[in-house]
C-alpha cells in the first residue's frame, strides 16, 4: 500500500477533515514539551474505540507506526514519532462522559484535560487528585501513557493509584477493558502495568478514574530559609513528626531570582531556598498538624513564614512555584530539565553534588523540586546559540542521573523514559530485568508498531533539540 | 531408576532444607517434596533445576491462603521461602524499607515500630502471613477503603524468573516511572509469573490515636445503608463493615471478653464496626459526629472503644475470613460497585443453600463483601447430587455481582465442586493478553499451574 493509499484509508475512517499531512499543518506534532522531536507523516483525530481500532488495523497493514499523543506536553519524548509513523490524537474525544458521585469516579476519554475534569468534579465535592504542572493543558490519555505526578502526589500518590479501568486498543485492533468499577478485579492487573507504559501497549479509548472528596480544610504554608540545606533539614524535621503533607516543594536561590526578575512573589532577594507545604483535612487536624509544621519551619531556620487558608491567598503562596519553570527564560534562553529521584534522606547531600556539577561544566542549574517524594528537577541553562552547549547539557544531565542513581534513586519520577533517558536504563536495570519488562510488551504488542524506539536503550542517538524557556511552561 | 524428586532436591541444598511434602496436601495432591531454601541463591538452584526437569514448583509463604486458587494441574514440590525473612534496609526519615518475601507481617510491622512508622498491608493470620504470600494474594483488608490495596505500597520488586534468574522492577523511591511498573503486575499473580524474593514499600507514620465504633443494627441492610452515609461525611472512618448475626456474636464474645456490654444478643441483630485513627483531636470528633450519625439512621446501640481494645477488635475483624469457626465449607468474596454494595449484599442474602441463608461480611465503602454458609455440609466424593445445589449457589451469586459490575470469588468450597469451576469466575475480554504474558514468564508452566483465572 502506498502512502496515498494509507491516507484515503485514513480519511474514509475518520472523514477527510480529521487527517492532517501537509506539513505546515504537521509542524505542531514534530514536538512534545522534551527536546526531541521527529515529523510524522500524518496525524488522525478519531472520534470513537471502534475509529481508532480501524486505524490501528490499517497501519497495521501498511506497517506504520501508530504513536497515541495527548496534548503534547510530555517531557522525555513520548509522544515524538518515529520515522515512517502517524500519531491518533484526541481532541474529539475529550467529553467527561459520567461523573458518579456515589461510586466517587468519572469516566472519561483520552483527551479530558486534567484540570477541566478537577474543576468539573468540584462542582459535586470531588476532586481528582494527581494534579501534574502541566494540568491546564495535559490530557488523561496521556497522564495514563506517562504515569503521571504532581505536587499532591506526596499523600495520594501518582496517576496509577487512581485509575480503576479503562477501554483500551491493542495493536491487533482488538478493544479490550483492563481493570474495572469495582476496586477489586481478577486476574493479572493489566490496568497496573499499562499505566506509564508510555504508548507502547496500546491506545485507552475511555477511562475510569477515582475521585477523592474535596477536604474539610486545607492550609498552605511557605517559609524562606537562607540556603537549601537548611530547607532539606526541616523537610525532614516535619516527616520525623510523623506528618505527611499533601504536598512538599521547593524552590532554590537561582530559581527564587529568576522568579523574581518576571514577577514580584514577594520573596528577599538574597532567600536561599522557598519551602512549601500544604495541609489538608479536619479543620481540627489541619489547626494541630499546622502549629508542629509551623514551629519546624522556625526551629531549622526560616527567615520568614506565612500561612494562608483562603483559595486565594493560598493561590498567591503557590504562585512563584508555578511559575518557575517560565521565570527561567529571564536567565537563560534554554533549559535542559532533569527529573531523577532519591530517598528523601539523600535530598541536601545530591543537591550538592548537583552544585559540583553545575560548577564544573560551568553550566547554571536551578532547582526545583517536589522535596516530599526526594523528585528533583534540576534545570541546565544554557543558550543555544554557543556552539557544543547542547551536547555539554546532555553530559552534564548524564552525569545529574548518574549521582541519583548512586545515592539509590533512579532517573525518572514523574516524566517517562521516552527518547530522552532510553540509553540510561542500564544506569538502573540489569538485561534481565528489562528483557522481563519487554516480555510484557511482546505480550501486548507482539509486533513492537505502538510507540517503537521508546523506552529501552538501542543505541540510537537521538538528536536533541535545545527548548526555549517562555512563560507558561511548568514542570 | 530416577531418583526421587525429593532425593534430586536433597542432593541440589543438601537434606536439611528438604522434607516430606505430607501434610501439605493441595486439592486433593500430596507433593513428593517440600524445600525451604536459606536465601536467594538456594531458591534459584530450585528453581533452575525445576524448569530442566519440567518439575511443577508451587511457591508458599506463610501457608495462610495456599488452598486459594483453582485445582493445581500437577503440584510436585512446594517452595516453602518462610526462611527468607530478613528486612533488609529501613530507613525511617525515607519512610521506605526494603524485605525479604519470607518475612511475617507481624515481625515486619515489629521491626518498623521503633521507627514510628508501618507498611498498610493487612492479613488474616498475620504472625503467619508473609508479604510475599500478601504480594501473590494481592487483595485488600478491612480498611481497604483507606488504605486501598497492596499494590499501593510496592514500590519495588525483586523477582527470580523460572531460570532462576534475578530480575527487579521499581526500585527504592516514592515515586518512579522508570521502565515498566512490572511491580503491579506480579502483585496478585498468585506466584504464576515469578517468586517473589524481595519487596520495597512506601511506609506510614503509625497514628497516635485510634478509635472504633461498634453498632448494632435490626438489620444488615440498615447497617449498610448508615455505612453508605457514613463514608460520604466528614467523619468517614478508615473502614467500616456490617455482619450478619453469627459473625456478631464470634464478634461480641470478643468485645466481652475486653468486658463491655453492648446489650446485644437479639436473633437478627446485624452489627457495624467502624475504625479511626489519627490524631486526637480529629479522631475525637471523628468517633463523636460518626456515632450521632449512626444513631440517626437507626442504630440501636453505638459503643466507643478506644486505644488498644479498638486495634484488638480491627485484628478479629482482619482474622475472621480465616478464624470463622464452624468452619464454612463455601466461601465467596465478592467485589462489586462500591454503591452496589447494599443491593448485592440483599440479593446474595436471598440465596438460600442447605435451607441457609449466608452469613456475611460487607465493607460498603470498598464495595467488598464475603458469603460464609457456616452450616457444615457433607458432600460425597463423587454425588453429582450434592455438589449441584453449591454449583447453583455459586452460579446465583456470580450473576448477582455482574450485575453490580464485579466479580465473585470462591474461596473455599468441597472439593468435587472446586473440580468443576474456575474459582475466579468468567474471564474477561483481555485474558488472551494475561495468557499471553504467562506464557512468556513461564513457557513449560511450572509456576503454580493451572491455579489462575482461566487455568493460567
Amino acid at each position: 500500500m502506498d502512502f496515498k493509499q494509507f491516507l484515503k484509508g485514513l480519511q474514509a475512517i475518520v472523514g477527510e477533515r480529521n487527517v492532517v499531512y501537509h506539513s505546515d499543518d504537521l509542524l505542531v506534532f514534530e514536538y512534545d514539551g522534551s527536546v526531541d522531536r521527529g515529523m510524522p507523516d500524518a496525524v488522525v483525530f478519531p472520534s470513537s474505540a471502534h475509529e481508532v481500532s480501524q486505524i490501528i488495523k490499517l497501519s497495521r497493514r501498511a506497517g506504520v507506526p501508530v504513536v497515541g499523543r495527548g496534548t503534547g506536553t510530555g517531557l522525555s519524548g513520548g509522544a515524538i514519532t518515529a520515522p515512517g509513523g502517524i500519531q491518533v490524537a484526541f481532541p474529539r474525544m475529550n467529553h467527561i462522559l459520567e461523573v458518579d458521585t456515589e461510586n466517587r469516579l468519572a469516566l472519561v476519554e483520552p483527551g479530558v484535560i486534567n484540570l477541566d475534569l478537577d474543576t468539573h468534579v468540584r462542582k459535586f465535592g470531588l476532586r481528582y487528585a494527581p494534579d501534574p504542572s502541566s494540568q491546564k493543558a495535559c490530557s488523561l490519555g496521556g497522564n495514563i501513557a506517562e504515569n503521571a505526578g504532581g505536587p499532591h502526589c506526596l499523600a495520594y500518590g501518582t496517576t496509577t493509584n487512581h485509575v480503576l479501568g479503562m477501554e483500551v486498543v491493542l495493536e491487533d485492533g482488538q478493544i479490550v477493558n483492563l481493570g474495572s468499577l469495582a476496586r477489586e478485579t481478577v486476574g493479572y492487573d493489566l490496568r497496573g502495568v499499562f499505566t506509564g507504559s508510555e504508548g507502547t501497549f496500546g491506545i485507552a479509548t475511555k477511562i475510569a478514574v477515582r475521585l477523592l472528596p474535596v477536604p474539610e480544610a486545607v492550609r498552605t504554608f511557605l517559609g524562606i530559609f537562607p540556603d537549601v540545606e537548611s530547607a532539606c533539614t526541616a523537610v525532614s524535621a516535619v516527616i520525623e513528626q510523623g506528618i505527611v503533607p499533601a504536598a512538599l516543594e521547593m524552590i532554590d536561590a537561582l530559581t527564587i531570582q529568576a522568579v523574581q526578575k518576571v514577577s514580584d512573589a514577594g520573596y528577599p532577594d538574597d532567600a536561599g531556598a522557598v519551602l512549601l507545604i500544604e495541609l489538608e483535612g479536619l479543620q481540627d487536624e489541619v489547626d494541630e498538624i499546622g502549629e508542629e509544621v509551623e514551629a519546624a519551619l522556625w526551629d531549622t531556620g526560616a527567615t520568614q513564614v506565612r500561612a494562608a487558608e483562603a483559595a486565594e491567598e493560598r493561590e498567591q503562596l503557590w504562585v512563584g512555584r508555578k511559575g518557575a519553570l517560565g521565570a527561567l527564560g529571564s536567565i537563560a534562553p534554554n533549559y535542559f530539565l532533569v527529573d531523577g529521584v532519591v530517598p528523601r534522606t539523600q535530598l541536601a547531600p545530591v543537591l550538592a553534588a548537583v552544585a559540583d556539577i553545575s560548577v564544573k561544566y560551568d553550566i547554571p542549574i536551578a532547582n526545583v523540586f517536589h522535596a516530599g517524594d526526594g523528585n528533583l528537577h534540576p534545570c541546565l541553562l544554557f543558550d543555544e546559540r554557543k556552539p557544543g552547549a547542547l551536547d555539554k547539557i546532555v553530559e552534564a544531565g548524564t552525569a545529574v542521573l548518574q549521582v541519583c542513581v548512586d545515592a539509590g534513586g533512579t532517573l525518572t519520577g514523574e516524566h517517562g523514559v521516552g527518547l530522552e533517558k532510553k540509553e540510561q536504563m542500564p544506569l538502573v536495570f540489569s538485561t534481565e530485568d528489562m528483557a522481563a519488562m519487554v516480555l510484557v510488551r511482546d505480550a501486548f504488542a507482539p509486533a513492537n508498531s505502538l510507540n517503537p524506539g521508546k523506552i529501552f536503550p538501542d543505541g540510537k542517538k537521538h538528536t536533541p533539540h535545545a527548548h526555549t524557556a517562555a512563560p507558561g511552561m511548568t514542570i | 531408576m530416577e531418583p526421587s524428586l525429593s532425593d534430586q532436591l536433597a542432593r541440589l541444598l543438601g537434606g536439611n532444607l528438604v522434607s516430606s511434602g505430607d501434610g501439605h496436601e493441595i486439592d486433593g495432591l500430596t507433593p513428593q517434596a517440600v524445600v525451604r531454601p536459606v536465601n536467594r541463591i538456594q531458591v534459584s538452584e530450585v528453581l533452575s533445576w525445576a524448569s530442566s526437569e519440567m518439575v511443577s514448583i508451587l511457591p508458599r509463604g506463610g501457608g495462610t491462603r495456599i488452598g486459594l486458587g483453582n485445582v493445581p494441574r500437577k503440584a510436585d514440590v512446594v517452595l516453602d521461602l518462610g526462611a527468607l525473612d530478613r528486612v533488609l534496609d529501613y530507613q525511617p526519615a525515607d519512610m521506605t524499607a526494603t524485605v525479604e518475601s519470607g518475612v511475617t507481617l507481624a515481625s515486619l510491622q515489629e521491626q518498623l515500630a521503633p521507627g514510628g512508622e508501618f507498611v498498610p498491608l493487612e492479613a488474616a493470620l498475620y504472625e503467619r502471613s508473609t508479604v510475599g504470600g500478601i504480594l501473590s494474594v494481592g487483595t485488600g483488608g478491612p480498611l481497604a477503603y483507606a488504605f486501598g490495596l497492596p499494590r499501593e505500597w510496592l514500590i519495588g520488586i525483586g523477582v527470580l524468573n523460572t531460570q532462576g534468574v534475578a530480575t527487579k522492577a521499581g526500585g527504592k523511591v516514592v515515586k518512579n516511572v522508570t521502565g515498566y511498573d512490572l511491580n503491579k503486575l506480579y502483585t496478585g499473580s498468585l506466584g504464576t509469573l515469578g517468586v517473589i524474593v524481595e519487596a520495597s514499600f512506601k511506609l506510614l507514620p503509625i497514628d497516635a490515636h485510634s478509635g472504633a465504633l461498634l453498632a448494632s443494627f435490626p438489620s444488615l441492610a440498615d447497617s449498610i445503608a448508615a455505612g453508605r452515609k457514613l463514608i460520604q461525611s466528614p467523619a468517614a472512618p478508615m473502614g467500616y463493615h456490617s455482619v450478619t448475626s453469627v459473625v456478631s456474636r464470634h464478634l461480641q464474645d470478643s468485645v466481652q471478653a475486653a468486658s463491655q456490654d453492648l446489650g446485644l444478643g437479639e436473633e437478627e441483630t446485624a452489627l457495624t464496626f467502624a475504625f479511626f485513627a489519627g490524631r486526637a483531636k480529629a479522631t475525637g470528633r471523628r468517633l463523636e459526629e460518626a456515632a450521632a450519625l449512626l444513631l440517626a439512621e437507626g442504630a440501636k446501640a453505638v459503643q466507643r472503644i478506644e486505644g488498644p481494645a479498638a486495634r484488638g477488635l480491627l485484628r478479629w475483624i482482619t482474622d475472621v475470613p480465616i478464624e470463622i469457626s464452624p468452619s464454612p465449607d463455601l466461601v465467596i468474596k465478592i467485589s462489586v460497585q462500591p454503591k452496589s454494595a447494599a443491593r448485592t449484599s440483599a440479593e446474595c442474602g436471598e440465596i438460600i443453600f442447605s435451607g441457609e441463608k449466608p452469613e456475611q461480611i460487607v465493607d460498603p465503602g470498598f464495595g467488598s463483601m464475603r458469603l460464609f454458609w457456616p452450616m457444615p455440609i457433607a458432600i460425597s466424593a463423587s454425588g453429582a447430587d450434592t455438589t449441584q445445589p453449591i454449583l447453583d449457589a455459586v452460579n446465583q451469586v456470580r450473576q448477582v455481582a455482574h450485575r453490580y459490575g464485579g466479580s465473585a470469588v470462591v474461596e473455599q468450597c468441597p472439593l468435587p465442586v472446586k473440580r468443576q469451576i474456575d474459582i475466579w469466575g468468567d474471564s474477561p475480554d483481555s485474558l488472551s493478553v494475561m495468557r499471553g504474558i504467562k506464557d512468556r514468564f513461564d513457557p513449560s508452566g511450572i509456576l503454580n499451574p493451572g491455579r489462575f483465572l482461566g487455568g493460567i
